[in-house]
Parts: C-alpha cells; sequence; structure tokens
C-alpha cells in the first residue's frame, strides 16, 4: 500500500551545520507518529522537509506515492515544478508552534482562506464546512473574531481548525503546544487526540512526551539529524532498547 | 558630450564658475538657516519640555503650525512682509527709516524658521529617550546643572538626535532651492537662468540633479559617520536574519 | 488686520481649493500605484532592486522644484519630445506638475511601503506558502493587505507632505492656493495678512486629511482594536 507520506535518505545543513544525516520514515494511512528529540536534533527540520519549508540538500519525500520533482543547481537543491509544490501543499495540513494566523483575517476568513483562494471551492460551501470545523475544536462563537484577541490556546485551535480546512490526507504538528501557558495546552491536546481517534494520518513533533505516548502508533527518537530508534509507544517511552533514548526520556519525562 | 562639458566647465563659455558660486552660496544659506533652525529648535523642545501649560502650548502651535503650511508661503512672507515687519519694529523702537532683508536674510529666517519646527520634534524625542537613570546619577555625584549639560546632557542628546538632525539637514538643503524665488544666487536659480539663455535647459537641470545629490550625499556620509562615533561604547545589535 | 481684506482674501484663495486637492489627490493615487510597483520590484530582482534604489536616491536627494523644472522646462529640449505623443501634455503646467509630483511621491512612497513588506510577519507568510498560496496570490491575499495596514501612518504624512508640495506648482503658473495668494500679496503687499489666511486654509485641509486617514486605519485594523472596543 503507497504511503500517506515518504521521506527517503534526507540530509540538510544550514551553512556548515548538518541538520539532517540521512533520516527516511515512513507513513501510512490513518498512522499517528510522533518524533521526540532535544533540541537541535532536526526534528522541526524533519518536519518542515515535507511541504517543502525546507529544500532537502538531497534525499527523496513522496505524498501519496507522488515524489516531489527536486532541481540541483550551484550546490543548492530547489524544487523543479512550482505548481507541484503548491498542489501537494494544499493536501497537507501544517500548524506550526507559533499558530502563525493571519492577523488582518477573523477566525472564520483564516480557515476558509486556503479552500476559497487555493482549492478554489465555493465560498459557501467552504464557509458551511469551516463553520463545522469550528464547531468541533470548540470555537463556534469566534468565528468573527480577530487572532489578536484570543488566547494562545484559541488561536492553535484556530490554526488547527485552518489545517483541516484543506481537507488534507496528511496532519503535519511541529511543536504545537511548545509556545502556550501551560494551563491553554491541555484544550490543544485534547483536540488532537480527537483527530488521531478518527483515524486521520499525523506527524507530531512533540515535547509532551505522556501525551504522545497515549496518542501516537509508532514513535520516532531523533538524535543529531539520523533517527536514533524507533518503535511502538510502549518500548520508546517506556523501555527504550538505546541508551541515548534512555537518558533522553530519563530527563524528559520526570518534568 | 562635449559641448556639454564646454557648457557647465570653466572656460569662457563654460558657467562651471556661476555654478560653483553657486553652490557654495546654496551651501551658506543652508548652513545659517540650520544653525537658525537648531535655536528655534532648542527654544521649541525647551517649551515642549517644560513644566509651564503656556510654553508648551507656545511650542505645539509653533510646531504644529509651521508643519502645515508650505515653506513657500513663510519665505513669501519673509520676503514681501519682512522689509514692513523689520521697519515696524524698529520704529517701534525709535528707530526710523527703512530697515530691510536682503535674500539671504530671507532665506535663512524663513527656511530656518520651518527647519526649527522639525528640530523641536528631533531633540525632544532624544531628550526623552536618554536614560532618566543617567541624569540621575549625575545629580547624585554632585554635578552642577551646567556641568551636566556639557558632559551628560548633551553628548547622550546628540548620540539619538544625530540620525534625525541628518534629516533636517536633507531637508533644509533640498528646501534652500525654494529661496531661488527671492532672486538668491544659488544653485537652482542659476541653473533656471542658465538654462532660459541656452537652448540646452536640459543639460543645465541635470547638471542641478548632479550637484544637489553631491551635497546630499555627501551630507549623508558625514552625518553617518558623525552617528557612527556617537554610537561609542554601545553594544551593536547583530543584524537579523530576514 | 483688517477683517474685510482677511475675508475677501479668503474667498479668492478659496477659488483655488480645488485645483490644489487636484493636483493633490491625483499625483498620490497615481504615486502610491507606482510606490507599490517599485516595491514589489525592489523585493524580487537584484537589478530590480539596483534600479530602484537609484531612482529614490535621485528623487529624495533633490529638490522637488527642480524636478518640477527639469519637467516643465527641460524635456523641451529634445525634438523627439516636441514631436511625441506626449507633447500635447508635456507642453501643460498642469500634466508636468501631476508628472513631477507622481515621480516624488512614488519615491517617498515605496520607501514606506517597503517598511510595511518588511514587517510583515515572516510567519504569516510562511503559513500561506504551506498552504499551497504563492506569487501575485500570495501578495494579494497576505502581503500587500498587512503591509499596506502597517504602512498607513507614514503614508498619512506622506499625503500632508503632497498638499504642501502642491504649492511649488504656483511656480510654473498654477493658480492654485498658493499661486492665487502670491497674486494678491505682490498687488496688495500684505503679505501677513494674505498669509494668515493661506495658512489657515492649508491647515484646515491638512487636519481633515489627517483625520480622514485617521478613519481609515481604525477602519482598516479591527484586529488592532482593544478587545470588544
Amino acid at each position: 500500500m503507497t504511503a500517506a507520506v515518504a521521506v527517503r535518505d534526507l540530509h540538510k545543513r544550514f551553512g556548515t551545520l548538518e541538520v539532517l544525516r540521512g533520516v527516511s520514515l515512513e507513513a501510512a494511512e490513518g498512522e499517528v507518529i510522533s518524533i521526540i528529540g532535544a533540541s537541535g536534533s532536526g526534528k522541526s527540520t524533519l518536519l518542515r522537509c515535507i511541504p517543502l519549508l525546507e529544500v532537502p540538500d538531497s534525499g527523496e519525500i513522496e505524498i501519496g506515492g507522488e515524489a516531489i520533482r527536486l532541481r540541483h543547481r550551484n550546490g543548492h537543491a530547489e524544487p523543479a515544478d512550482r505548481g507541484q509544490v503548491n498542489r501537494i501543499r494544499s493536501t497537507l495540513g501544517f500548524v506550526f508552534q507559533s499558530f502563525n494566523l493571519w492577523a488582518h483575517m477573523t477566525v472564520l476568513q483564516n480557515v476558509i482562506e486556503a479552500p476559497v483562494h487555493v482549492q478554489k471551492r465555493p465560498r459557501a460551501e467552504a464557509v458551511a464546512e469551516a463553520e463545522a470545523i469550528l464547531e468541533k475544536v470548540g470555537l463556534a462563537d469566534k468565528r468573527d473574531s480577530y487572532p489578536a484577541h484570543l488566547s494562545g490556546g484559541q488561536q492553535q485551535r484556530t490554526a488547527i481548525a485552518r489545517a483541516l480546512a484543506m481537507r488534507p490526507r496528511a496532519l503535519l504538528f511541529d511543536e504545537p503546544t511548545s509556545a502556550l501557558d501551560p494551563e491553554l495546552v491541555g484544550e490543544v491536546l485534547r483536540v488532537i487526540r480527537g483527530l488521531a481517534e478518527e483515524g486521520r494520518t499525523m506527524l507530531i513533533v512533540t515535547h509532551e512526551m505522556a501525551f504522545a505516548a497515549e496518542v501516537s502508533n509508532r514513535a520516532i527518537f531523533l538524535d543529531a539529524g539520523r533517527i536514533g530508534e524507533q518503535g511502538p509507544p510502549g518500548q520508546i517511552f517506556a523501555d527504550p532498547v538505546t541508551e541515548r533514548c534512555r537518558a533522553f526520556v530519563m530527563r524528559h519525562l520526570n518534568r | 558630450m562635449a559641448s556639454y562639458l564646454r557648457l557647465i566647465g570653466f572656460g569662457p563659455t563654460g558657467w562651471g564658475d556661476q555654478l560653483l558660486l553657486a553652490a557654495l552660496m546654496t551651501l551658506s544659506v543652508s548652513a545659517a538657516a540650520y544653525a537658525t533652525g537648531l535655536v528655534f529648535g532648542t527654544l521649541g523642545a525647551w517649551g515642549k519640555l517644560s513644566g509651564s501649560v503656556a510654553a508648551r502650548r507656545a511650542a505645539e502651535f509653533y510646531t504644529t503650525v509651521v508643519r502645515g503650511i508650505p515653506e513657500l508661503l513663510v519665505i513669501y512672507l519673509f520676503y514681501f512682509g519682512g522689509s514692513q515687519g523689520l521697519t515696524a519694529l524698529a520704529r517701534l523702537l525709535g528707530q526710523s527709516g527703512f530697515w530691510g532683508l536682503n535674500a539671504f536674510m530671507v532665506g535663512t529666517l524663513a527656511v530656518g524658521i520651518v527647519a526649527g519646527a522639525y528640530q523641536t520634534e528631533v531633540l525632544r524625542g532624544a531628550y526623552l529617550a536618554v536614560p532618566a537613570g543617567e541624569i540621575e546619577a549625575a545629580r547624585a555625584v554632585g554635578m552642577g546643572r551646567l556641568l551636566m549639560l556639557r558632559r551628560i546632557l548633551f553628548p547622550r542628546v546628540l548620540r539619538f538626535a544625530l540620525p534625525g538632525m541628518g534629516n533636517v539637514w536633507q531637508q533644509v538643503l533640498k528646501e534652500s532651492a525654494l529661496i531661488s524665488v527671492t532672486g538668491l544666487a544659488e544653485i537652482l536659480r542659476e541653473i533656471h537662468i542658465g538654462a532660459g539663455s541656452t537652448d540646452r535647459p536640459f543639460d543645465f537641470y541635470i547638471t542641478g540633479f548632479m550637484l544637489y545629490l553631491l551635497l546630499t550625499t555627501f551630507s549623508g556620509f558625514v552625518f553617518r559617520g558623525a552617528e557612527g562615533w556617537s554610537l561609542k561604547g554601545e553594544r551593536q545589535v547583530v543584524g537579523m536574519r530576514a | 488686520m483688517h477683517p474685510l481684506f482677511l475675508a475677501d482674501t479668503m474667498v479668492k484663495l478659496l477659488a483655488g481649493v480645488p485645483l490644489t486637492l487636484e493636483l493633490t489627490f491625483i499625483s498620490v493615487g497615481l504615486g502610491a500605484c507606482l510606490a507599490v510597483l517599485l516595491a514589489v520590484l525592489r523585493a524580487s530582482v537584484a537589478i530590480g532592486a539596483w534600479l530602484v534604489r537609484l531612482y529614490v536616491f535621485a528623487l529624495r536627494g533633490t529638490p522637488l522644484l527642480l524636478q518640477i523644472f527639469l519637467i516643465y522646462y527641460g524635456l523641451g529640449q529634445f525634438a523627439f519630445v516636441r514631436h511625441g505623443l506626449l507633447w500635447p501634455f508635456l507642453r501643460q503646467p498642469f500634466w508636468c506638475a501631476i508628472l513631477a509630483l507622481t515621480l516624488n511621491t512614488a519615491a517617498y512612497g515605496s520607501e514606506i511601503i517597503r517598511g510595511g513588506l518588511q514587517s510583515v510577519p515572516p510567519g504569516a507568510i510562511e503559513a500561506a506558502r504551506v498552504s499551497g498560496m504563492s506569487g501575485i496570490l500570495l501578495y494579494r491575499r497576505i502581503i500587500l493587505p498587512l503591509a499596506i495596514r502597517q504602512a498607513l501612518p507614514a503614508y498619512g504624512n506622506e499625503l500632508v507632505a503632497m498638499v504642501k508640495a502642491t504649492s511649488l506648482a504656483s511656480i510654473v503658473t498654477l493658480m492654485e492656493i498658493s499661486g492665487i495668494a502670491y497674486a494678491i500679496i505682490s498687488e496688495t503687499y500684505r503679505a501677513l495678512e494674505v498669509f494668515i489666511c493661506a495658512g489657515a486654509l492649508y491647515l484646515l485641509i491638512n487636519f481633515l486629511l489627517s483625520r480622514a486617514v485617521a478613519a481609515l486605519e481604525a477602519w482598516l485594523t479591527p484586529h488592532l482594536r482593544r478587545a470588544g472596543a
């Protein structure tokens, strides 16, 4: 069966710093994968490579079996086909650590923006769907509010709604709760858990170990740009095989 | 090209010497106006920062009015009314006869008063930017007012004021061109006369362009150098990647 | 200070208001469009950036009056201009003034918009890209709306500056407010009274325009108002 998301042998360096040293992973349809690791281990970079927010120096990226065409020029890589990149991006949902909502638009406008202007769906249909999604994340009453007037947790839930509105084949979360005050983390995790229970394909980069253990089918420990260990959450979080994974989990689970 | 050089060069038919003198005139009247502006600006800033409501209102009136009126009108006021006003003032003080304002003085006063309104804001902002703690420390070590003014306040205010002061200078340089309506022999007037007296007006105006660009560019260098000097001792913020 | 003279002068000066406003709004309108193009050009291609910087440098480093003279008196030197399509316009002081004012305000405007473009949060742009937006769509829906909102206050100042700049059109014979003021002064020599009337008129116009810009800002930025306002 074709994997929903597959990356093969990704390498990426920033200047002299090599951040990804040959990472491969495959996410099957409906699989929830959590990616953990220390700061600088490359986990955000790995996630950002998938919708090509970062362009890997070498390696392959396949979304739903379709390989993103890359071109190598002057020693650096770039997408060969902008149209393909935009199309593929519109089939993925990306949730940023710092929400990145569009400040000049209301919650509803944020959610329908890409469906209407990128996916060219009729506005009425997009609005109806958006309102259903906002209902699901608990923000139905905030549809006409501006991001500046929302709490961090509400903004992140809006961002999740925005990603969902694109009917994505996979959801990518880049440390979704790291920028939130502790008491707001719960409401966002609740939404993410609900999505996992729906059977969506999700890749979650996170520091929330307990949550990752509970929600994911598979966990990947990234260590200095390489996959240090991967396996079922029961193994990674409770009884890691490798020493480095064990040390990392011990340090973070006791917070 | 050769004929152009003959036109603006220093030969017998060349306008080079007039243009050089005109450039010097532009610089002098600008310098005089700038100095005038500094005086008015200091008074204005002092007024705006003072405790007296009357002083604040007066300074507020000055800056609002002057910044909302075209500079050309101010020049007309002094050009047509300056001599009248001065003579009337003199008569009040018991002096008879005609007291006139020549073109240089008209330009200096008009552009100076306008520049002063902008300098007021620059100096006021700069003063407010000096951390209050530095003034307190000076008082705490027993510095007298004059000493504190000279050693602490002045250099610190200057550091914050320099960028704005540089902008006002550029403004004054360009506004000096308006003084040409009074007949003062600065750059624009000479260029305009030259343009009218030959069949090559465009060449003259382009030359004028280059002369002003030379002046503003050189001024830019000088002020940036001064800013660099004034920033000594401060931590440099590393440029952020966009 | 004769009240009758003041009143009479005021009436005469009011006749110049339409032309002042015409010159202002046409040049600011055209200039703003040009400014957006310049700002976008500067941000896209390397050679574009160099050209725009040269343009801004030339127009901000020289007096506006010189620019007006160059266009009105200088262009006529060239045969191809005199025989060209645009000559019916370029020989008229009104269009020369509009051209000079437009080019000038576009230079300042492009810097203001450039500042606005730089202020757009990179995160907002990333979020748009990751949703599949790029190119013109990205500019139109995300970058320009945010940049323009940020640039509004500074552009309001530019509008006021342009109202004052239109006074220079009087030097090439246009009878806007300053042109009429000059005519009255040179007839009557009552400089102070005419100055007060003309000054008051400009102040009124600038005050009303500043208010209008502030209202526009408030309308466009509900997201910056306090919650529940």
